[in-house]
């Protein structure tokens, strides 16, 4: 199956990045630790030199011989000596250099004393001993004796170094372990997070145009119960649409059927026995009667099924909707004459729709002449035109025996005819209120029907009105 | 004039063949677009009634490659494909009218009668005239035996179109699409134009001795001098 490595993939994806993360985080982090390390320990051995200064101050005299000595004698354990890492050097103003201590040796740190080093508390200095060790340096004048002295007292930043050296190290050595970790539990976490899609995957799957009434389970309230639910919905949809076509499939063959009946049988009789011309012909002419019909038929089905998948173009104009309503009154005029009924027109002439002429017109003729074929002879239909806040109403009333309730809701069905028995009569096939209300359905309006208790019944149709005039 | 029909379906094309010949057009048939094209290559045809949907190269791409040849002959396409694009593109390749089938044969001759009278550029003249009925357009008046006929302008224009088409049948479609100019096919018209035709019946032949106008079952209605 082609869905698990890309599933897979996903999988991997998140992990990677989850990971990149933590690592980016983790630079960070450990650069801001060392810069924390360096700053505090280089300000410790700063003040540790300055503490200092205080104490070698007082250990400091001059012999017999005017030579300076330092009394390290202080120290309980003679071994402590060793322990301590200072770097002593004392010196005459002049620079001469009175006293060095062990650890310094032969070293020299700071060279000559610049003018007012150590002068007012102490001067305070990163600088590099005579051999390159890198020390802080602290430095005070001290008088001794009648003599002013400068000492200076230097910590090497090696210790710094040592120290840093082994945080990284300890670092370096946890952090592909810990990353490794990391992308592992993210990988499971994405694996369990992904299951439930990789399951919903598996199920739809199973469901096809025979199993659409099957439906995946919703099992949370998260984002992935969600994703279930919209997917139901569409099934749902789906479902619905192919219950649609089904039907629609039945009872169009069903029409289809009914004219090729009357085709065949006409044809068969007439062939029974011989027959004179004037027959012949009359029976000829019965069969193309019928195939007139399923060629409309065909048409309307046609139409319908382009207007379905929205293939009918549609070309917009602003006009007056009253038009539209004149203009199926003066082509079905000779039907009302002829069933003598009175039609009458009345509304706002001027309210203006946005929309397709034809298709527009083609909605107001099918539902004026389906008034014209139910409204009994010597009755009467009026028409009007309403605005009702952002619409236009467009009504058409006949006063013929109306809809029974129960088919209300059928009436715009395909194929759905009111009265079966009189569908041969009335020769319609049931699609002219289904194209009305698509034709008006694409212009985002509605369309409905109300029907009177006394009888007669009022189908209208609903347009949004538009806003703007007609531009000259 | 000799008409080329092209159409696979033989029932058809035989139909078409006889019903044309009965109108005195010389017809050859041929079921392939590459025998058509063979044909229009080696001889003169002055109408090619042209499928789409042939076996083979099919009806569109025969039509470029005669008009890549420069062959002008006028072609009048018969096509099931009722969708707007594929009329569109059926006079883009080069064809002067299209039929959709199943069309009505008196639909079918009066496409082609138009093409051919395309061809002679005949203008349509003013007055007409069959047995003692006489027409005027300009004046915009009918008369028999010399007696005015009252109608209205919507018969008047129904009688010039039957005139105009006399002693040939006309269905309901070409009556609703030329009359009515009605281009929707769906459009409900049939009862109307019946009622229609009764009321110019009661004007046109029922004061007078001889029917002019009549209707021939499941096809449509005729304006003749009946011998």
């Amino acid at each position: 199956m082609m869905t698990w490595p890309r599933l897979k993939l996903v999988r991997t994806r998140l992990t990677l990045w989850y990971v990149l993360f933590l690592a980016a985080f983790f630079v960070v982090f450990i650069a801001g630790a060392s810069f924390v390390i360096v700053r505090h320990m280089g300000t410790q051995l700063k003040r540790q030199a300055v503490q200092d200064l205080e104490t070698v101050e007082g250990l400091l005299y001059f012999n017999g011989g005017q030579q300076l000595r330092f009394n390290e004698e202080y120290h309980n354990h003679p071994e402590s000596k060793l322990v301590q890492d200072r770097l002593l050097e004392v010196l005459s103003l002049d620079g001469t250099i009175l006293y060095r201590n062990d650890r310094l040796g032969m070293r020299t740190i700071g060279g000559a004393p610049f003018t007012g080093e150590g002068v007012g508390g102490y001067s305070e200095r990163s600088i590099r001993a005579s051999d390159g060790t890198a020390v802080i340096l602290a430095s005070r004048q001290h008088s001794l004796d009648g003599h002013t002295i400068l000492i200076r007292l230097a910590y090497s930043q090696q210790p710094i170094w040592d120290h840093l050296k082994e945080f990284l190290m300890i670092v370096l050595l946890a952090l592909p372990l810990t990353l490794t970790a990391a992308a592992v539990a993210g990988y499971v976490m994405a694996d369990r997070a992904l299951d439930p899609i990789g399951q919903m995957a598996q199920r739809a799957e199973q469901i096809t145009t025979e199993r659409l009434h099957d439906r995946l389970p919703v099992e949370s309230n998260d984002e992935l119960g969600h994703l279930a639910r919209v997917f139901n919905q569409m099934l749902s949809r789906i479902e619905q649409s192919f219950e649609q076509l089904r039907r629609f499939t039945a009872d169009a063959s069903h029409e289809l059927r009914t004219p090729l009946a009357s085709i065949r049988s006409v044809g068969e009789v007439g062939l029974q026995k011989d027959a004179s011309p004037e027959e012949y012909r009359d029976i000829i002419g019965s069969m193309l009667e019928e195939i007139n019909r399923l060629t409309s038929l065909i048409d309307s089905l046609l139409t319908l099924s382009r207007a379905d998948a929205g293939q009918i173009p549609m070309k917009l104009e602003v006009f007056p909707v009253a038009e539209i309503m004149e203009e199926a009154a003066s082509l079905l005029d000779v039907l009302i004459e002829e069933k003598r009924l009175t039609f009458s027109f009345e509304g706002e002439k001027n309210a203006l729709v946005r929309g397709d002429r034809l298709i527009l017109r083609q909605a107001a003729v099918n539902i004026l002449h389906n008034a014209v074929k139910f409204t009994p002879a010597g009755g009467s239909i009026s028409a009007r035109v309403r605005c009702e806040g952002s619409g236009i109403l467009l009504s058409i009333t006949d006063d013929g025996p109306g809809i029974p309730t129960e088919h209300l809701a059928k009436v715009f069905d395909r194929f759905y005819r009111v009265d079966a028995s009189r569908s041969g009569e009335n020769k319609g096939a049931g699609l002219g209120l289904s194209i009305a209300q698509w034709a008006a359905r694409a212009h985002d309006g509605e369309i409905g029907l109300s029907t009177a208790p006394e009888g007669g019944c009022t189908f209208w149709i609903r347009l949004p009105l538009a806003s703007s005039n007609p531009a000259g | 004039m000799q008409i080329l029909v092209v159409e696979d379906e033989k029932k058809l094309a035989g139909a078409l063949q006889k019903g044309l010949e009965a109108e005195k057009y010389l017809v050859r048939v041929v079921h392939t677009g590459e025998e058509a094209f063979f044909l229009v290559s080696t001889e003169h045809f002055d109408l090619l009634l042209l499928d789409i949907m042939l076996p083979g190269r099919d009806g569109l791409d025969i039509l470029k490659a005669l008009r890549q040849k420069d062959f002008a002959l006028p072609v009048l396409i018969l096509t099931s494909k009722d969708a707007v694009e594929d009329r569109v593109r059926g006079l883009k390749a080069g064809a002067d009218d299209y039929l959709v089938k199943p069309f009505a044969f008196p639909e079918l001759l009066a496409r082609v009668e138009a093409i051919a009278r395309r061809s002679k550029r005949a203008e349509e003249p003013p007055t007409m005239k069959l047995a003692d009925l006489e027409m005027d357009v300009l004046r915009h008046s009918a008369s028999r035996e010399g007696h005015e006929l009252m109608l209205t302008s919507r018969e008047f224009e129904l009688l010039e179109y039957l005139l105009r088409h006399q002693g040939r049948v006309v269905s309901r479609e070409m009556l609703a699409r030329d009359v009515w100019n009605e281009t929707g096919r769906f459009t409900p018209l049939d009862n109307v134009i019946d009622v229609h035709i009764a009321h110019l019946r009661q004007k046109l032949d029922e004061p007078f001795g001889k029917k002019l106008l009549h209707t021939v079952r499941g096809v449509g209605f005729v304006l003749r001098e009946e011998t």
